[in-house]
């Protein structure tokens, strides 16, 4: 009896410890699945009046809506890993290889185009309801790949700097 | 049943010894192939140790955008620490200290007091904060550098060049127009960082005349906040920054040192295949002195493949021999050797890799060695071989 007692108090812990450990990968599961659905921030049409980045730059004001067209590219690694962020070139704009000789409208992606590229790219955030960046990759979240054409419609945010970001709430990719 | 077929173990043991001067060259030869292929595998092993040494994933470098890879071309404002642990979150703190590293970094002529001519050195201006950030780095000897002090990497006085007793805590380094007393020594786990002078970053900014940085070392909570310096960069386009996780640099620069690291396999297959020769050599030598003896055997009721076997034994017992007197001398002597290349210096590493790979060639030598002579010497008719001078 002694011993039957003794082996209920060690199972005990056993038993409550499969069980909290057979819920919680579910639940981490379940709370990944939902954080990785980026349906919402796909637009299903694409939005009107859309601007490059260039013409952006030079007019957007701090705060207004706007609505972005661009190439993902511009930069060697055109995205920021592990989140919603990508670097979206001008459509007018085409990247050579490092080394080749540019021609007007192109850019290489060595350091000498460095100045240039800024002027003609910007940093794209896709931002939650909370206005918080998301942190999944936008390659998962979104299904982007570099070279897509995508128009991202949200706010411009612009400082005295001259830096200017694109603060995205939707994202529509044209194939 | 097997044991019968064969020749007794002992017998060709006793062959290596009945011979002893040509055992002894063979020996001597086995044994600075393999030493020579260690050598390689070790010059390769510790190049690529030091690179991935340096590497922490949670460490990103903050540098100007426009130096290319080159840090050392890097100008950066001196607000960018303050900058970036203002705005990024995720940023390693204790007790009110961020891990935020401004660094100032340059190749500079380095002169110790017996050297005629200056070495090409490393030299970087640190704070305090550097250790928080380079957890590899310690100080093993003296102090950490005041005024007019700096303190050396272990394997400073083979990037210089110079003699080590030249760089003992107390002696004097000359660069820039100014001479600092070395205060310390650091190691840091094999790092590229062994081969550098660090000095206090204001004395090194006011000799250089510079109140900028090249580079800003940042120690993150995790590697995923790495991505946010990446941000921060991308959206302060004015600053003309660029963040890069110090692994990721690291291993860039790795790939820039593919060629030799390949060039360094392709010696080893050289030196190996040389040996091969070499061995082959020196066994249709061995072989052919002994067709009598190996006819006899064959006329006293031993099989063909006993007798291979037998001569493969000994070649295989000689290059093991060899294999093990190369790693005792390559444990002994090779590992820890500094070498000197253009991103500082790192040490030959003689590691279970490199003792895997000189093992293997020396039993490829043995056995490939030995099997073309073996096989030539019995295929002579038991007569023939008998009566061959």
């Amino acid at each position: 009896m002694k011993s039957f007692f003794l082996l209920a108090l060690l199972t005990l812990p056993l038993a409550v410890g499969c069980g909290s450990a057979g819920e919680s990968p579910a639940t981490a599961g379940h709370a990944k699945a939902v954080s990785f659905d980026g349906s919402k921030f796909l637009l299903a049409e694409e939005p009107d009046d859309a601007i490059g980045v260039i013409e952006a730059r030079e007019e957007a004001e701090d705060g207004e809506p706007l609505v972005l067209v661009g190439r993902i590219g511009g930069s060697t690694n055109p995205w920021i890993e592990g989140r919603a962020a990508f670097m979206l070139l001008d459509a007018s704009i085409s990247v050579i290889d490092e080394g080749e000789e540019c021609e007007e409208g192109e850019i290489c992606t060595g350091d000498c185009c460095a100045t240039d590229r800024a002027n003609c790219t910007t940093l794209v955030k896709v931002l939650d309801a909370n206005g918080q960046l998301v942190t999944v990759d936008s390659r998962e979240l979104l299904g982007l790949k570099e070279s897509d054409m995508v128009v991202v419609a949200g706010n411009a945010k612009k400082d005295d700097s001259g830096n200017f970001v694109m603060l995205a709430n939707g994202v529509y990719i044209r194939r | 049943m097997l044991g019968q077929r064969l020749l007794p173990w002992d017998y060709g043991v006793r062959n290596l010894f009945r011979r002893p001067t040509r055992s002894a060259l063979t020996l001597g030869g086995l044994t600075i192939v393999v030493l020579l292929v260690l050598v390689v595998v070790g010059f390769i092993r510790g190049l690529e140790k030091s690179l991935s040494a340096t590497g922490n994933p949670n460490v990103v470098l903050v540098y100007s955008l426009s130096s290319a890879a080159d840090i050392e071309n890097s100008s950066i404002p001196g607000r960018t620490p303050a900058l970036l642990a203002a705005s990024v979150d995720g940023v390693s703190r204790q007790q009110g200290v961020e891990y935020v590293s401004p660094e100032l970094y340059l190749g500079t002529r380095i002169s110790t007091a017996n050297m005629s001519e200056p070495g090409m050195g490393l030299v970087r201006g640190v704070t305090t904060a550097a250790p928080l950030v380079r957890d590899q780095v310690q100080l093993v000897e003296g102090a950490w550098p005041h005024a007019g002090e700096v303190m050396v990497g272990r394997l400073v006085h083979s990037k210089l060049g110079a003699n080590k007793k030249d760089l003992a805590i107390g002696q004097q380094v000359t660069f820039d127009g100014r001479t600092w007393t070395i205060s310390g020594h650091f190691t840091a786990a094999g790092s590229a960082f062994e081969s550098e002078v660090w000095a206090p970053l204001a004395e090194l900014q006011t000799t250089l005349k510079r109140q900028d940085l090249s580079l800003v070392a940042v120690r993150m909570d995790s590697p995923d906040n790495v991505a946010d310096v990446d941000i921060f960069c991308r959206e302060r386009i004015d600053l003309e920054l660029k963040a890069v996780s110090e692994s990721v640099y690291y291993a860039s620069l790795q790939k820039h040192y593919k060629p030799v690291r390949m060039l360094g396999w392709v010696v080893v297959a050289l030196i190996a295949g040389s040996g091969i020769f070499a061995g082959l050599n020196t066994m249709y030598g061995a072989v052919v002195g002994r067709i009598r003896e190996l006819a006899t055997l064959q006329a006293l009721g031993f099989r063909r493949r006993a007798i291979l076997l037998t001569l493969v034994q000994e070649a295989t017992l000689l290059a093991c021999a060899g294999a093990l007197i190369a790693c005792i001398v390559g444990l002994s002597l090779v590992d820890g050797a500094a070498v000197r290349f253009t991103m500082g210096a790192f040490m030959l590493k003689v590691d279970s890799v490199g003792i895997a790979v000189a093992c293997g060639v020396a039993a490829l030598l043995g056995v490939v060695g030995a099997l073309p002579p073996a096989v030539k010497a019995m295929r002579l008719p038991v007569v023939e071989a008998i009566k061959s001078i």
